[in-house]
């Protein structure tokens, strides 16, 4: 019995390491002092109204917002028709085009973003926003990929033999019957892919241009200069955000099935 | 009875099965791994436009280069088994103790993953300041130094940061395995006679092996890419991610940093290979 107290008092702490520095930029955000120190000594809005007055931020909010709503939709269109077939295929290379699928999750991706940034550049397309697009779609179409897989492989095969027994063409059948069907799938795959775009860094950083700079690259070099609380408040808000986004996920898809998705 | 899916050829017959996969693979190869290729093309070329590997041998047998890729495999490792150590009695306690709690457990080792990577070093920068409140504690409150300690820029604490960032990862995949062992396997051991140390140590952990083996690669592979932590939270670290992100902002030798990510490619791609076997034995 004590083992088993030692073990949750270990959890404890352990979730006191995971959040502590995530609820102290939480707090330093309502600050109303001019600098980043914890405790604060008083409570306001003020870093949050210096987001909405500060242009570069919201410009770059902009950027990261179309950018990742953009490379969401291409990675759907993409992964999802793929996943389907992934799913029920029996063909023996099928297992290497998944695994070809799922690769950019395993390639560091500052190489990814290097690489991409040359090759862009010599095709023509060059540091522009549609190169910003293309390249977080190779990073975010995996987990598309993953999600669907997933939930279509976990349904039988005889919901659509059925609608097609009933006398549906395939085109009626995919829209009634397998799209209602793998719906949770999508949301919590583009829920991922739109995050991991919001947030990417190692990509986007070389991409740098007055029409492609996203929030995290702005955040980046904002830090390298200063240290007030703006960067906190804008975190903050990154934070709701994505918590907003995981509730979402958990209710669609169910946050013990994400397990697998993160 | 006819079937009605008989009356008209389905639309499988007319175009090949394999067609919805397409795209995706297409849009690959271009966006991918063209730039790839053309990366490692582009660390391939002589001084004089034509092949060279003077780039790899420089990479290779130079004493500093060589130390930076030791510290990359290295740094990697160690964050690997600071995080298995402190990864698994979570993964644990998620599986078998925490009951209902176990929806917001998930919940709490996700959400960190959603939070941009500035955020968490910031909150570390304030934290471990000279002035903040680690320091002040130990300090003032406690009266354990007369002096703060000096924490920010040094290795322990970029090493303690990529472990906050990559010990999520480590849990989910070693609580996925933990969670298909089959309990009647523990049970037995124990009305054996085996005390619930003996248990653990004999039935439960080389059961869960695989589940480290996996969340060691995936651990392993992350934080051989990750370089905004080093970037933001200093510590000395010379490694390949930070030396290709000093190429490219400051020395600006575009061929160099192209083979160093032809490097840190081929490490990543042993990773993987090794993650497919290791998924593979599982029947997964």
């Amino acid at each position: 019995m004590t083992g088993r107290f030692a073990l949750a008092a270990f959890v404890v702490a352990f979730f006191g390491f995971i959040l502590a520095p995530i609820l102290v930029v939480v707090v330093i955000s309502f600050t109303s002092a001019g600098y980043a120190a914890f405790p604060i000594p008083g409570w306001s809005l003020r870093w949050f109204l210096r987001i909405w007055e500060y242009e570069p931020f919201l410009d770059a909010m902009w950027t990261s917002t179309l950018v990742a709503v953009l490379s969401t939709l291409l990675s759907c269109l993409l992964a999802v028709p793929a996943a389907l077939w992934l799913a029920r295929t029996r063909k023996g290379w099928a297992n290497a085009v998944s695994t070809f699928l799922l690769s950019p999750l395993s390639m560091p991706m500052i190489v990814i973003g290097f690489s991409s940034l040359f090759f862009m550049t010599a095709i023509g397309i060059g540091i522009s926003f549609s190169a910003l697009v293309l390249t977080h779609t190779v990073v975010c179409l995996p987990y598309v990929l993953r999600t669907v897989t997933a939930v279509y492989r976990s349904l039988p095969p005889a919901f659509e033999e059925a609608a097609a027994i009933l006398g549906a063409g395939p085109v009626r059948a995919f829209r009634e019957v397998t799209l209602p069907l793998i719906r949770p799938g999508i949301a919590a795959g583009a829920l991922f892919s739109f995050l991991t775009s919001f947030d990417n860094l190692p990509v986007s950083f070389f991409f740098g241009s007055a029409q492609t700079n996203t929030l995290p690259v702005v955040m980046l070099s904002y830090i390298e200069n200063q240290f007030d609380p703006s960067i906190a408040a804008l975190s903050t808000l990154q934070l709701v955000l994505a918590l907003v986004c995981l509730l979402v996920a958990d209710r669609v898809y169910g946050i013990r099935k994400m397990m697998v998705a993160a | 009875m006819p079937m009605a899916d008989l009356s008209r050829p389905p639309l499988r017959r007319r175009m090949p099965g394999w067609l919805p996969v397409l795209p995706a693979v297409l849009f690959l190869c271009a966006f991918f791994v063209l730039p790839l290729i053309d990366n490692a093309m582009r660390s391939f070329a002589g001084p004089d436009g034509g092949f060279g590997l003077h780039r790899y041998a420089l990479l290779l047998t130079d004493r500093f280069n060589l130390g930076v890729i030791a510290e990359t495999v290295i740094l990697s490792s160690v964050v690997t088994v600071i995080c298995a150590l402190i990864g698994y009695p979570v993964a644990y306690y998620l599986v078998r103790h925490a009951g209902r709690w176990s929806g917001l457990i998930i919940f709490l080792l996700i959400a960190p993953l959603l939070t941009s990577i500035i955020m968490r070093t910031y909150g570390w920068q304030v934290l471990l300041a000279r002035r903040g409140l680690v320091n002040n504690f130990l300090v003032q409150d406690l009266g354990l130094l007369d002096r703060p300690l000096q924490m920010l820029n040094t290795p322990g604490i970029a090493i303690l940061a990529l472990v906050h960032v990559l010990v999520p990862y480590m849990v989910l995949s070693i609580a996925t395995v933990l969670q298909g062992i089959d309990q009647r396997l523990e049970e037995g051991a124990q009305m054996l006679g085996a005390s619930p140390w003996r248990t653990f140590r004999e039935v439960t952990l080389p059961l869960s092996l695989d589940g480290i083996g996996t969340g060691a690669i995936l651990v392993f592979m992350i934080a051989n890419g990750s370089f905004v932590t080093l970037v933001l939270l200093g510590g000395g670290f010379q490694t390949l991610p930070l030396l290709i992100y000093q190429q490219f902002t400051t020395t600006r030798d575009f061929g160099m940093a192209s083979a160093m990510s032809v490097i840190l490619l081929a490490i990543a791609m042993a990773c993987l290979y090794l993650q497919l076997r290791l998924v593979r034995r599982q029947g997964v």
